[in-house]
């Protein structure tokens, strides 16, 4: 009994890693219509960013902090330089994809060459641990649990409770429209990809505190794990891809444990192949929003 | 053999395998608009199942190597059984189009088998020796040596090309791709005029798939091994990249895709000096100037070097204009005689003939109704849009169905069609309880509708758009595509005649050859109609055909429901204008708040002052 808590346990705080990214890619996926592979690529610039400030005697969390800041700023670049024309020239959904998946290639190539292929680590980060009701986490992995749920509330009040958030979700539905109405949809969009990038370097560098050593290849394995919480959870809905990524991170876990260590992604995928195949809308979609952005046309 | 006779035999190697697999994925990325990102797992399946199939039992390795099925077949079958295993394997993954969902969201959940699949092999070391890969797979021509067996192996590849090539234009090319690409261009319009997405989208990726499993297959058997580091996902992407940059949809495109993107970029960069410090260093600048190359591309010339032709526009115009040039002509210069053109029209067609003769039959049968819809509800999150309508079209009728905004005509009427599925209730078409009845299927009945905004197959010419639509074309068979133009010529022929006779009673000959995304709001209902009639349907579901046309556009659309009607069509119509209402329809029915409100003639509606007051206060 003890071995399966301690590996919910465990579950629980990978699974709030996997939120903190997973919010930000479906709300960036929900609102600005755009599904961004290259967010995994920058996961893993947030990770090397983050090992950078550490290496000048920055605090952990001070760097995390940082990083978040100049991610949510190089995301609304990204939109801006890149997706944005992008999808003003025309380019079907598809090539949009394409295109971030491109980026992403680029982006991994240059921190190869720019780092080299070798694995690093940010050290021993996690500081004491902490036990209760046989759970036992670290204090890194509590630091980060906390974090990921202050940020979901944040931004699920954000998106409910005010006006801001309202204009973010008519912008997600009908831009015309909304365009129409009066929202300046532009910061709008704009808004979206500082808030999900802020969520995206915050996630990158959490994920390398909590992973022992890492390389290039970081974020692009996490971001299949991503996708399957917010797959799960339902496009766009900043708590269903909470759930969702507790539940990939306590499944991958248990697998890992029970099945075979080498099996712990085989279980996060092949969750997320069922839901796609099953009810690929997510098991918490709202019916309006998510049905408009996912149906074929 | 000279170092430079090597490189070359390598390259010309590739070249063919992955021309092989950029057409494969062109048929179904570029041709039917499939997004498959896991393609490249297709290509691997095809690799391992020649390896195992080659190889031997596993237990003969010595132990270094363990792999599932180890047999010792001959090439010819192991190639063979690499193709099948990849095609069954390709439509498997195209049962995933079952959910009709946005593209971008399919070539995500394609992207996540890719790399499931990366780790599955990876994980399961007994299944084809994990990471590692299998090794020592033998050549084909092993009993050949240097230089002979290598270029040997390049002539091998150059024929299977070839065939390749000629399998490939039978689906590419002809009546069969300008169906893919209807089905790509609008999968609702395709569906709504009963073509079989699904079953087209599996066919497709079980064809790509055969040629991933080739590719495979040749892949393997030249380099002697195969482990998943050779398949990872950012392949699928060297293979899109160079359907990019040659040109979406176009089998030559493809060929200087091909020439372009990795033989001459991926092994090109192999030719620099590596660096000591950083032996990433040059396999990653490579990857990078793919990145580079796709932005590039998507955003200066999206349609890649050599972009789409339209596929039969041009034999269709031999073709049409011999047959049909004198009629087009009279009639641009000629008189305004539609009422009788349509009569003529429909009745020169041997198939609806025989269509209608079953419509009468039925009358005969004392069934007057073709359409009995009862009890119908839908909900949409709380939102009852039709709760508990009840009406019915007579056979040979016009029926209008009118109604306050929000009433739920449109929702009523595609769950007539079967585009949307009703909570509860159901739908008798021609006596017959088609309630669960697919879309398409009911379309092939003789049910068939058309959109309130214009979907058209943008792409396609607008007669390309009429033919696309012939129901049961030979040229769409099995039998079609193997039996190739003797077989369906004569019929083609046929159906492009009929559709210019459509264009003609439509005043749309100017734009026979024009792509129908060019045309004008309009013209794009007008070919909406159109395209639904040359369904030979019987009865006609027409959702607001006149929203945004002219007084005179609607009035000529009047007049051909008119002789349509005329011939036995039935057609049910839903409308604002209640001018047009009064002109066409024979009955109304009055919906409110998703129910039947009252039913009856114009002239008798009018008289009933709940129904002016409702329709007014709506």
């Amino acid at each position: 009994m003890g071995v399966v808590v301690q590996t919910i346990g465990f579950g629980i705080a990978a699974g709030a890693v996997i939120s903190l990214g997973a919010v930000g890619f479906t709300v960036q996926f929900g609102i600005s219509n755009v599904l961004n592979i290259t967010y995994g690529a920058f996961m893993t610039l947030s990770a090397y960013l983050g090992y950078a400030l550490l290496n000048r005697g920055l605090d952990v969390w001070l760097a995390l902090l940082l990083v978040a800041v100049a991610m949510a700023l190089i995301s609304v670049l990204f939109n801006r330089v890149f997706l944005g024309p992008l999808q003003r020239r025309g380019a079907g959904f598809v090539s949009v994809v394409i295109g971030t998946v491109a980026a992403g290639i680029i982006l991994q190539g240059v921190i190869v060459i720019l780092v080299g292929p070798g694995a690093i680590t940010y050290g021993a980060q996690f500081g004491t641990t902490v036990s209760a009701l046989g759970f036992t986490f670290t204090v890194a992995q509590l630091i980060i649990i906390g974090m990921t749920l202050a940020l979901m509330l944040g931004l699920h009040l954000l998106l409910t409770r005010t006006r801001i958030g309202r204009a973010m979700r008519a912008t997600s539905t009908n831009r015309t429209v909304a365009r129409a109405c009066g929202i300046r949809t532009e910061r709008i969009i704009d808004l979206t990809w500082l808030l999900t990038g802020f969520l995206c370097g915050a996630a990158g560098v959490a994920l390398a505190v909590t992973t022992v050593t890492f390389d290039f290849s970081l974020g692009s394995i996490f971001l299949i794990y991503m996708i399957a919480a917010a797959v799960l959870g339902g496009i766009a809905q900043p708590y269903g891809a909470m759930i969702g990524g507790i539940v990939v991170g306590v499944a991958s876990q248990l697998g890992a444990a029970y099945w075979s260590p080498a099996y712990q992604d085989v279980v996060a995928f092949t969750i997320l192949i069922i839901v796609l195949l099953i009810r690929p809308r997510g098991l918490f979609a709202a019916a309006g929003v998510t049905r408009r952005n996912l149906s074929a046309t | 053999m000279t170092g430079w006779e090597y490189y070359a035999v390598v390259l010309l190697v590739y070249f063919g395998t992955f021309l092989i697999a950029a057409w494969g994925l062109n048929l179904e990325f570029g041709v039917a608009g499939v997004p498959n990102f896991a393609y490249i797992v297709l290509v691997a399946a095809g690799a391992y199942t020649y390896a195992v199939l080659t190889l031997g039992p596993s237990s003969g390795n010595g132990g270094f190597q363990h792999y599932i099925f180890g047999a010792r077949l001959p090439f010819a079958v192991a190639i063979l059984c690499a193709a099948a295993v990849s095609a069954v394997l390709g439509a498997i993954i195209g049962i995933t189009g079952l959910k009709r969902l946005r593209p971008d969201y399919q070539a995500m959940a394609m992207l996540v088998v890719s790399i499931t699949a990366t780790t599955i092999v990876v994980a399961d070391t007994g299944l084809v020796n994990g990471s590692a890969g299998l090794a020592l797979i033998p050549n084909p021509l092993h009993r050949m040596s240097g230089s002979k067996q290598a270029w040997g192996y390049v002539a091998m590849v150059g024929v299977i090309c070839c065939l390749v090539y000629v399998v490939l234009r039978r689906f590419s090319s002809g009546p069969f791709g300008r169906l893919l690409r209807a089905m790509r261009d609008d999968e609702e319009a395709a569906l709504s005029v009963g073509k079989n997405v699904v079953a087209l989208r599996i066919a497709v990726q079980a064809i790509g798939g055969s040629f991933a499993g080739l590719s495979g297959a040749l892949l393997v058997g030249f380099i002697g091994g195969w482990s998943p580091s050779a398949w990872l996902f950012i392949e699928t992407m060297a293979l899109l990249t160079a359907i990019i940059v040659g040109g979406m949809g176009n089998d030559w495109g493809v060929v200087a895709g091909v020439i372009i993107v990795p033989t001459l970029i991926v092994q090109g960069v192999q030719f620099l000096p590596t660096v000591a410090s950083n032996p990433e260093l040059i396999p990653q600048l490579g990857w990078i100037i793919l990145g580079l190359l796709t932005i590039g591309f998507l955003f200066f010339r999206p349609a890649g070097l050599i972009p789409e032709r339209r596929p039969t526009a041009r034999r269709v115009r031999s073709d049409g204009r011999g047959a049909h040039a004198g009629d087009a002509e009279t009639d641009r210069h000629g008189s305004r005689e539609s009422d009788a053109r349509v009569l003529s029209f429909i009745s020169s067609l041997p198939e609806p003939a025989a269509r209608l003769r079953e419509v009468r039959t039925g009358a005969e049968r004392g069934d007057d109704h073709i359409l009995v819809v009862e009890d119908l509800h839908r909900d949409f999150g709380g939102v009852r849009a039709v709760d508990g309508t009840t009406f019915s079209v007579e056979r040979g009728s016009i029926t209008g169905l009118i109604g306050p905004n929000g009433a739920g005509k449109s929702t009523a009427l595609g769950i007539v069609s079967g585009f949307i599925r009703p909570s509860a209730g159901t739908v008798r078409f021609d006596g017959r309880d088609v309630t669960s009845v697919p879309q398409y299927r009911r379309a092939r009945l003789g049910l068939v509708r058309t959109f309130q905004l214009s979907h058209e197959f943008g792409s396609l010419t607008t007669l390309e758009n009429l033919v696309v639509a012939a129901p049961r074309a030979r040229s769409e068979s099995t039998l079609g595509v193997v039996g190739g133009r003797r077989y369906w010529g004569r019929e083609e022929r046929e159906i492009t005649e009929r559709a210019m006779g459509l264009l003609a009673l439509f005043q749309m000959e100017e734009k026979t050859f024009e792509r129908a995304r060019n045309l004008s709001g309009g013209q794009k209902r007008m070919l909406e109609v159109m395209r639904a009639v040359m369904t030979q349907p019987t009865l006609l579901l027409l959702d607001e055909p006149t929203a945004g046309l002219s007084p005179r556009l609607t009035h000529r659309l009047g007049d051909a429901c008119l002789a349509l009607r005329e011939e036995g069509l039935s057609i049910l119509l839903v409308e604002h204008e209640l001018e047009t209402v009064d002109r066409l329809c024979d009955t109304v029915v009055v919906m409110v708040q998703g129910k039947l409100f009252a039913q009856g003639s114009m002239a008798d509606l009018r008289t009933r002052r709940e129904v002016q007051e409702a329709y007014i206060a709506g």
